[in-house]
Order: structure tokens, then C-alpha cells, then sequence
């Protein structure tokens, strides 16, 4: 029934843009707000009614006026500036290697059983546990940071890339052979590369995501950067302090994949 | 006439198969003939044709190739079942596909493109992607990449086998003529009798496990053909009748 349905009424809302679209066209984002707002007032309840605890759940109602403050202290946007260093460092050694050594594992037999058993024992290391050797070999520095971001950044761009490479379909190794582009290099320009680029470049989005995560670790031990101001914030009990660098996060990651899928979008424009 | 294609009593096996496909199979292509080979379903012609293309090295005897040397050509061209088209290129970078390597002069890669897709009628297309286009179009954007390397021997695998009856009719004779201009001999597997004496110089008959040649019947009906032509119809009987021995 609903399989009928649904077409239907998408049928019918496209005939008919008298009737409503206004009201269809805005739904979505209505809803989008509506959700939030609601979030709001569950957010000032709790603050209200100190359901948390006294003084532990920051007023959302302070939140312009402390982004305001941080701004104009100076804090923010060095932070930023700071994060964005080991973050723009880390993902991008991370993804480069991952991505050549999964692509090496995929295309050459002697390269993938001799690295099969070094990657199944050190691949279940979580990222925060080099945390001790980048103090060790980087301080407490850019490169420590960016070190820590870039092991949990190789690892999702080397599966992804691994199983890219994978799952190319032989025929189109066949046709590169039958054109005088067999060799590896003309192979892996002409079809394994283009071929595996999805993959490739949805294992790099996810690396995208997953270096924030390592990199707010990697600043709670003394980086600077936003992870730092957070936990320095913390420290006096200025939770709404917090609250506006975890939006920080979310909106730099915002811009960040925003940007990323400007440009995958562009290099895979081939596609149906 | 000399040959271009000595196929010399070759055994073909698929990789980890248990045994040959083909046993002491010998057929040979003179210079611009169009040889049709037949066969029913697994009996080898697509091996037969992958072995002269030189994508799989035979067991036992030799396929000899006589084109003459060149740089700025390939001796040998392949159009596939499946067009094959790389998805990631546009119809114009599918089609410059096999130049990459040749000796070229400067522009000469665009010329040969924009000549074959000229030839194929698809200079309208050179920008498309493929999942663009019609099933038709796609095989002839695969026949126009397999022109653009100048082959001395076309190899063409059921190439209209997955398009419907009128488009196939169409490139049928749009083949023809394309093979009469390139003067590039023409090495046709198919499964359609009507197609195979259409088109052919010659007919070669694939059956028998392991396979083998079991009848080189030349159709002497002179160009342009009918297909009503009953010449056409007794010729495409006597390939029947072989083709179940």
C-alpha cells in the first residue's frame, strides 16, 4: 500500500504547487526548528530545576553572551586556529599514508601478505593509547597532536582504500590490458584509481569526522587548542564556556565536510 | 592476401579449469576479411577470440599475428560484449583510451578521436558520460575506441547481442561500413547464424567439447546483402546443420 502511496502524493505535491507550497516547502526546516526549540526548553528546564545537580548544567540562555565574551577575550578563535593546525596536519598525513600503503596491500601480493599480520596486530590500538609515545617523541606539541589524529585517521582511510581497490571489477583490468595500459602504473592510473575513488573518498569523510574525535582527546592532555580551552573551562566550572567550543567543534566539522562534499561531488561528477 | 591472424592448433583453458575449452583449433584471418565465428553457449568462441586478442596465453599451439610494426597503431583492437565503457571518462576520453602509449604528433590523439567518433555517428556525443547513453550508443563508442588505435584485426565479442532487434539491425550495417572504410580485418563471435552470414567473409563453426572447428563456410553473396536474401537462407541452414555435430 505505502509503496503505491508515497509516489503518489509526491506526484501530486509536484502537480500542484498552488495548493501549499508554502506550507510543503517549509515543513522540513519548521520541524528542524521546532526540534530544537523543544530541546531549548528541556536544556533551560533542566538548568532550571537543577535536575543534573546545582550548578552543573549550563544556562543555554548564556550562551551568546559567553560566546561574545570568549570572543572578545581573544580565546576562540586562536583555538580554532590552533585545532585547525594538528587537525588540518593529522588528517592529511593520516589519509595519505593510509591511502597508499591500503592501496599497495591491494595491488600487490608480496606487499599484502607481508603486511597482513603487522596490520591485524597493531590495527586494534585504540588511537588514544600512542598518546604516551606522542608525548615521548613530539611533547606536548602540534606534532603530537596531529601524530595521535593521524593513526586513527590511517586506519579508516587504509580499510576503505583496501577494499576499494577490492572490489574493482576485473573486466575493466581486462579492457586496460586489451588497450596497452596493463602495466601497473597505466592500470592503476586508467582504471584502479578512478575505479576505487568512491570508496576511497567516503573512507577520507569518515576520517573527517573520526579526527575530531581523536583530536579533542589528543587536547585534553595540554594541546593547545579548542580541546584545551574546553578543559580549562571545566576546571573553574565554566560549563557554559564548554558548551560554546563543543558548537565550535560542530560547526568547523560542519564547514569541513561541507567543503569535502563540495569536492567529491566535483571529482566523481561521472557518476549517474 | 596474406594472413594477418594464424590461429596454429591452439588448446585454450580457462584458468583453474579442469579441462580445455579448445583443443587443436586452427583458424586463420587474411588481410581485411570479416570471419564470423559461431558456436552455441560455452563452447569456447569468446575464449577463442580473448586468446587473439592476447589477454589469455594459449596451453598448447601459437597465435601468430602478422601486422606490420608500428608505433602510432595497435595491431590488434577489442569491442566487447559489454561496452565496457569506463564509467569515470567521457565519451571522448573512453575513446582515446588506447592512444595513450602510441607514438602520436601533436593533436593527433584528438584528430583520431573526433575521426572515429565521426565514423560510429556519435561526433555529437564527445562530451556525454556513459551512463548517458542507449545501449547502442555505448557499443558504438565501444567500436569507435577500438578504431581509434588503427588495428590491422578487429576483434569483436557478441558485441550486438545485448541491444534490441532494430538498433542491432542498424549497427549491423553501420559495421559493414565502417569495416569497408578502416580496411581492418574483422574477427566476429557470435551466436545469431542470420548475423553471422549477414556479415561474413566467412563462417566458422566452434563445436564439440573439447571444442574444435567443425566447418569454415565461405559466403559468396556479394555486398550490399539483403537479409531476405534466400542465398543468405541456405548458407545460414548448412551453418545449423553444423553447428549440432
Amino acid at each position: 500500500m505505502s509503496s503505491v502511496a508515497v509516489p503518489l502524493r509526491a506526484a501530486a505535491r509536484r502537480s500542484s504547487p498552488a495548493t501549499g507550497r508554502g506550507w510543503q516547502g517549509m515543513r522540513r526546516p519548521m520541524l528542524g526548528i521546532g526540534g530544537v526549540l523543544i530541546f531549548l526548553i528541556l536544556w533551560k528546564a533542566s538548568h532550571h530545576f537543577a535536575w543534573t545537580g546545582a550548578g552543573t548544567m549550563p544556562d543555554p540562555f548564556l550562551l551568546p553572551e559567553t560566546l561574545w565574551d570568549e570572543w572578545t577575550s581573544g580565546r576562540l578563535l586562536p583555538a580554532i586556529g590552533s585545532s585547525l593546525i594538528h587537525y588540518v596536519w593529522g588528517l592529511g598525513i593520516g589519509a595519505a599514508l593510509g591511502a597508499a600503503i591500503g592501496f599497495a596491500a591491494a595491488t600487490n601480493s608480496v606487499f599484502e601478505a607481508g603486511h597482513a599480520y603487522l596490520a591485524r596486530l597493531l590495527r586494534p590500538i585504540p588511537p588514544l593509547a600512542w598518546v604516551v609515545f606522542a608525548i615521548a617523541w613530539f611533547q606536548v606539541s602540534h606534532a603530537g597532536a596531529a601524530f595521535v589524529i593521524a593513526i586513527g585517521v590511517f586506519w579508516v582511510n587504509y580499510f576503505a582504500t583496501y577494499a576499494a581497490v577490492r572490489s574493482v571489477e576485473p573486466r575493466y583490468y581486462e579492457l586496460a590490458r586489451a588497450f596497452g595500459q596493463g602495466g601497473w602504473w597505466q592500470r592503476s592510473l586508467t582504471v584502479t584509481l578512478p575505479a576505487a575513488a568512491p570508496g576511497m573518498l567516503s573512507g577520507f569523510r569518515t576520517g573527517v569526522g573520526q579526527a575530531w574525535m581523536a583530536l579533542i582527546a589528543a587536547e585534553l592532555l595540554g594541546v593547545p587548542g579548542m580541546g584545551q580551552e574546553m578543559n580549562s573551562a571545566a576546571g573553574v566550572g565554566a560549563y557554559e564556556a564548554v558548551v560554546i567550543y563543543m558548537f565550535a567543534i560542530s560547526g568547523v566539522y560542519a564547514i569541513c565536510d561541507f567543503a569535502f562534499v563540495r569536492v567529491e561531488n566535483r571529482v566523481l561528477q561521472w557518476r549517474p | 592476401m596474406a594472413a594477418v591472424v594464424e590461429v596454429d592448433r591452439v588448446t585454450l583453458r580457462h584458468p583453474n579449469a579442469p579441462a580445455p575449452v579448445l583443443r587443436n583449433t586452427s583458424v586463420s584471418v587474411e588481410d581485411g576479411e570479416f570471419v564470423c565465428v559461431v558456436g552455441g553457449s560455452g563452447v569456447g568462441k569468446s575464449t577463442l577470440l580473448r586468446a587473439v586478442a592476447g589477454l589469455l596465453p594459449p596451453e598448447g599451439g601459437e597465435v601468430r599475428v602478422h601486422a606490420p610494426p608500428a608505433a602510432n597503431r595497435r595491431d590488434r583492437a577489442v569491442v566487447f560484449q559489454d561496452s565496457r565503457l569506463l564509467p569515470w571518462r567521457r565519451v571522448a576520453a573512453n575513446v582515446a583510451l588506447g592512444l595513450k602509449g602510441l607514438e602520436l604528433d601533436t593533436g593527433e590523439a584528438a584528430e583520431r578521436v573526433a575521426a572515429a567518433l565521426a565514423l560510429t555517428g556519435l561526433s555529437d556525443f564527445a562530451d556525454r558520460w556513459p551512463h548517458q547513453l542507449s545501449g547502442g550508443q555505448a557499443q558504438r563508442v565501444g567500436i569507435a575506441r577500438a578504431l581509434a588505435v588503427q588495428p590491422a584485426i578487429l576483434l569483436m565479442d557478441e558485441p550486438f547481442s545485448a541491444v534490441d532487434a532494430i538498433t542491432r539491425q542498424n549497427l549491423q550495417d553501420e559495421l559493414e561500413r565502417i569495416w569497408q572504410v578502416s580496411g581492418a580485418a574483422v574477427v566476429f563471435v557470435t551466436h545469431d547464424i542470420g548475423e553471422a552470414v549477414y556479415l561474413g567473409d566467412r563462417v566458422v563453426v566452434l563445436s564439440g567439447t573439447p571444442a574444435g572447428v567443425v566447418a569454415d563456410i565461405t559466403i559468396d553473396v556479394a555486398r550490399p546483402r539483403r537479409r531476405e536474401d534466400p542465398a543468405l537462407s541456405a548458407l545460414a541452414e548448412s551453418v545449423a546443420g553444423w553447428l549440432h555435430t
